[in-house]
């Protein structure tokens, strides 16, 4: 610790600007966040409402889903192109097998088994048995899922028979009960938190006040923020529930298991990682195979929201997942980045394209915005990497 | 007495919260090797990028003079262009280039329309390494096809080419072998009668008694004592100088019967993935027992790293052979599996091949053994025994860290390898291999990693180690293996052990 304070010492001003300047590297992409949602909320009127915040939480579920499988990928260093067709592949089995008279509780698992599970392990076999680059791999499956995604339908729609299936996406939450969870959850969080302070004193391990006090107002934020939107709007919106189990999943793997850990260190060093013990071609197996669940999953709700399946759902998606990833702080180096950062990226870019479309900017541009956003955002990155 | 050709005077240079250097003082002369030396973290390669202008002026306090003349670089193409040369240990040339393009890279002999002449470029290689008496490479040749040891004297070639008189030379001969370190001596000892200067920064005393002609002694950046010639110090008073205070015993050996065989290998072959039909390591068999050091020695190349990775089960693919722990048969086809027996492998490339460099010394203390820390089910890691559990380790071991979340990049050479030591220890080894435990370290460091060894094998430990410096493997172990082209050609109990006659099985010519 001392060697710390020494370094701290140096020069009171000096230290106070840099304390600044760290915190804005920091926290960029929440920062950048914060201003768009208070731009926007100036800019339209309807942009901050209950109804439309409500709506845009459940836009971004979808990529959000699929986001939190591409930071474990590209957290060991690697890529899936693959995730999109397998969303269209994934909606357009599920609906099917409905159509064939499957009931929807069978279905949705089954199509997770087949689709998800089956994919991801072919992919991590290929990727992780052999060394063939992810990227090649991935590229792969990006067109073979979408030519069978286009052969089992002949290129048509699947329209959506059941009563039950359109309510994985498109149901509520009741508010009474939405609120209920909400403050249950607030409470375990600022408990949990209490906790590990607590911990951490009894330790004698100094707790960094700065990270503490960001954490606690985002969460604080978030919690009001999400409590105003959902109890005066129908309430919580199924697949954002979906997606909260899944982004905390995700949080908690990284964070607090041995497989999280397992995962910063074959993105850190793969050969290191191999000579400390860990079966990288398993690890790597699993992880393909958590991406193509994840992303069949997400195919599955944008069935149910859309009311059917057509075999070109989910283009293009590998990229917004991708960019979720990199805006939200992930190195695509490997072996550094956080799922927190992600969901932020994912907000992010649902921000952008819901206010973008409320300002009537035409699609077109919206691309090109987006494009430019994601270069500003990696080199940032790169920048504060020097 | 040879002219003065280099003289820094009061150098001081302070980085955030630290002075790397506090007032370093001292001269080199033109034809003459001056051994710059002191432990990891003294400052040695902080004043050589003062030198080289990496830090310019005014980043540091002090002056330096070239002939008597104050210079202050502002950049190192202004250092380069003042004729300093430096060769860095990780060298900077470009793989996919032939040697001409790289010593003549940005400078290629151009027509008036700036087409190369590749000729001229080529001839002119040839001639700066005819002069240095480099006949085995030729022009060109692609420096991804030639060793390390050649790619430095394609270095050292640029270095002339550029016409340094001063040359600095970082740790040249970390990654050579025993042939291509005489190679660079002869060079050395040409460059020395052709009058130029060159500043050798290293840690083994056993070549700078060869090659040195005066010594300078950095520690906590300043310079300790003058600039003393090599015939006036004695090694004693070097490492004296080095560390601040007298090491006693190099080697702290205590006597220890060994107990019942632990480790038996039986017929261990790996073979050599680039050349089909050869290997790396053949029919090599041995024991190692409970509560003893054994030694592999060797030259570098001779087979040792790939017999204990063999072991270890780095290379499943190309092993083949018996590994019997306590006993009992063993099938090893990961390392995964090796450490699960009771298995440790320190590896000898620590950056490449032990290290998670941008992760904290917690992450890499528990990386190995993270089953200990973790719930059963669901692997959840307990945060709080992680910390105990890695504090314990900094502790034990001396690692000198502001805190145990420092990341492990910013440590030194020697406390990056204490943390390794304790991931290991953390598995709680039957048996520990360790592959040049000591190398790049300082001599503090290392006795400390001798005294860990006594007492491992106190503990009924099997320790196994490689490495290269004999004196270690003379003074530590209790039995030595010597390796050459593959295979285990001798085996010495400690009482027998010559350094000659080791040696000689190592180069195959007993």
């Amino acid at each position: 610790m001392s060697a710390d304070s020494n370094v701290a010492g140096v020069g009171v001003n000096g230290a106070k600007e840099n304390h600044l300047i760290n915190f804005i590297k920091d926290n960029a992409t929440l920062i950048a966040l914060i201003v768009l949602v208070v731009g926007l909320s100036f800019a339209d009127d309807a942009f901050f409402t209950a109804r439309n915040l409500s709506n845009l939480s459940r836009q971004v579920t979808i990529i959000g889903i699929i986001a939190v499988g591409m930071t474990m990928v590209i957290l060991i260093a690697g890529i899936d192109l693959s995730v999109g067709s397998v969303v269209g592949l994934s909606a357009v089995v599920c609906t099917l097998m409905m159509q064939w008279g499957v009931p929807t509780i069978l279905a949705v698992p089954a199509t997770l088994l087949i689709v998800g599970v089956g994919i991801g392990l072919w992919n991590g076999f290929w990727i992780a048995k052999f060394n063939i680059p992810p990227f090649i791999i991935t590229l792969g499956m990006l067109t073979i899922a979408r030519g069978l995604a286009l052969t089992l339908t002949n290129g048509s729609s699947v329209p959506v028979t059941s009563n039950v299936f359109p309510l994985i996406g498109g149901a509520y939450i009741p508010p009474m009960l939405s609120s209920i969870v909400l403050i249950a959850c607030a409470a375990l969080a600022v408990y949990s938190i209490f906790r590990d302070v607590q911990q951490s004193k009894a330790h004698g391990v100094e707790v960094n006040m700065q990270e503490l006090l960001v954490n606690g107002a985002v969460m604080i934020g978030g919690f009001a923020l999400a409590f105003h939107v959902f109890t005066s709007y129908k309430g919580i919106p199924v697949p954002v529930a979906i997606f909260a189990v899944i982004a905390f999943a995700g949080i908690y793997t990284l964070n607090s298991t041995r497989f999280g850990r397992r995962l910063y260190a074959l993105g850190g060093n793969e050969d290191a990682a191999r000579l400390s013990g860990i079966n990288v071609v398993r690890t790597k197996m699993i992880v393909y195979t958590v991406i193509s669940v994840l992303s069949a999953l997400a195919g599955i709700i944008l069935a149910s929201r859309l009311n059917g399946a057509s075999p070109n759902l989910g283009t293009m998606f590998e990229l917004d997942a991708i960019a979720a990833v990199v805006i939200g702080g992930t190195s695509l180096a490997g072996g550094s980045g956080k799922v927190s950062g992600t969901i932020i990226g994912a907000l992010l870019i649902g921000v952008l394209n819901n206010g973008m479309s409320l300002l009537g900017v035409v699609t077109f541009y919206q691309l090109i915005i987006k494009g430019l956003i994601i270069i500003l955002a990696v080199w940032f990155d790169v920048m504060q990497k020097k | 007495m040879s002219e003065v050709v280099l003289k820094m005077q009061g150098i001081i240079k302070d980085f955030p919260g630290v002075r790397a250097l506090n007032n370093v003082n001292f001269e080199a002369r033109s034809g003459e090797l001056l051994a710059l030396m002191g432990e990891n973290g003294a400052g040695k390669s902080t004043l050589m990028k003062v030198l080289s202008g990496v830090w310019p002026y005014p980043t540091y306090e002090g002056d330096i003079f070239l002939r008597g003349e104050k210079v202050r670089f502002a950049n190192t193409k202004e250092a380069e262009a003042a004729g300093i040369g430096i060769i860095y240990q990780e060298l900077n040339l470009i793989p996919g280039l032939s040697v001409a393009e790289n010593i003549f890279l940005d400078r290629q002999f151009t027509d008036a329309k700036g087409r190369i002449n590749w000729n001229q470029t080529f001839a002119e290689t040839q001639k700066l390494l005819t002069e240095l008496g480099i006949n085995d490479i030729g022009p060109t040749d692609l420096v991804q096809n030639i060793t390390v040891g050649k790619q430095q004297m394609v270095e050292i070639a640029k270095a002339l080419s550029l016409k340094a008189e001063i040359l600095v030379l970082d740790e040249p001969t970390s990654a050579l072998t025993d042939k291509e370190v005489k190679d660079l001596f002869r060079i050395i000892r040409k460059l020395k009668a052709d009058g130029v200067c060159m500043c050798y920064i290293s840690h083994k005393m056993e070549e700078i008694e060869q090659i040195a002609d005066r010594i300078a002694v950095l520690r906590d950046g300043q310079t300790i004592g003058e600039v003393t010639p090599i015939a006036d110090i004695t090694l004693d008073q070097i490492i004296a100088r080095m560390v601040g205070r007298d090491i006693k015993d190099m080697f702290p050996k205590v006597d220890f019967t060994p107990g019942e065989v632990t480790l038996e290998v039986d017929n261990l072959s790996v073979t050599n993935p680039d050349l089909p039909g050869s290997y790396l390591v053949k029919n090599a068999s041995f024991v190692a027992r409970k509560g003893e050091i054994l030694g592999i020695s060797g030259l570098m190349g001779a087979g040792r790293t790939e017999l204990v990775g063999g072991v270890f089960g780095a290379y499943p693919d190309q092993t083949t052979g018996d590994v019997k722990l306590n006993g009992k048969e063993l099938d090893i086809k990961s390392p995964k599996d090796a450490i699960d027996a009771g298995i440790a492998l320190l590896t000898e490339d620590r950056k490449a091949l032990g290290l998670f460099l941008d992760k904290s010394i917690s992450f890499n203390t528990t990386i190995s053994s993270l089953e200990t820390i973790s719930s059963k089910v669901l692997g959840i890691i307990n945060t709080q025994q992680e910390r105990k559990v890695v504090k314990e380790y900094v502790d034990q071991l001396g690692v000198k860290t502001p805190s145990i979340d420092t990341v492990i990049g910013t440590l030194s050479g020697g406390n990056q390898q204490k943390v390794i030591l304790g991931k290991w220890l953390n598995s709680r080894p039957d048996v520990f291999i360790l592959d040049e435990p000591t190398r790049g370290i300082d001599i503090g460091a290392k006795v400390e990693i001798y005294k860990l060894l006594n007492e491992l094998v106190q503990q009924g430990v099997t320790v196994i180690m490689i490495s290269s410096e004999l004196p270690e493997v003379l003074g530590m172990c209790d039995r030595i293996l010597v390796m050459c082209e593959g295979e285990i050609v001798s085996n010495f109990e400690r009482d027998d052990a010559k350094k000659e006659a080791i040696m000689a099985y190592a180069t195959g010519s007993a």
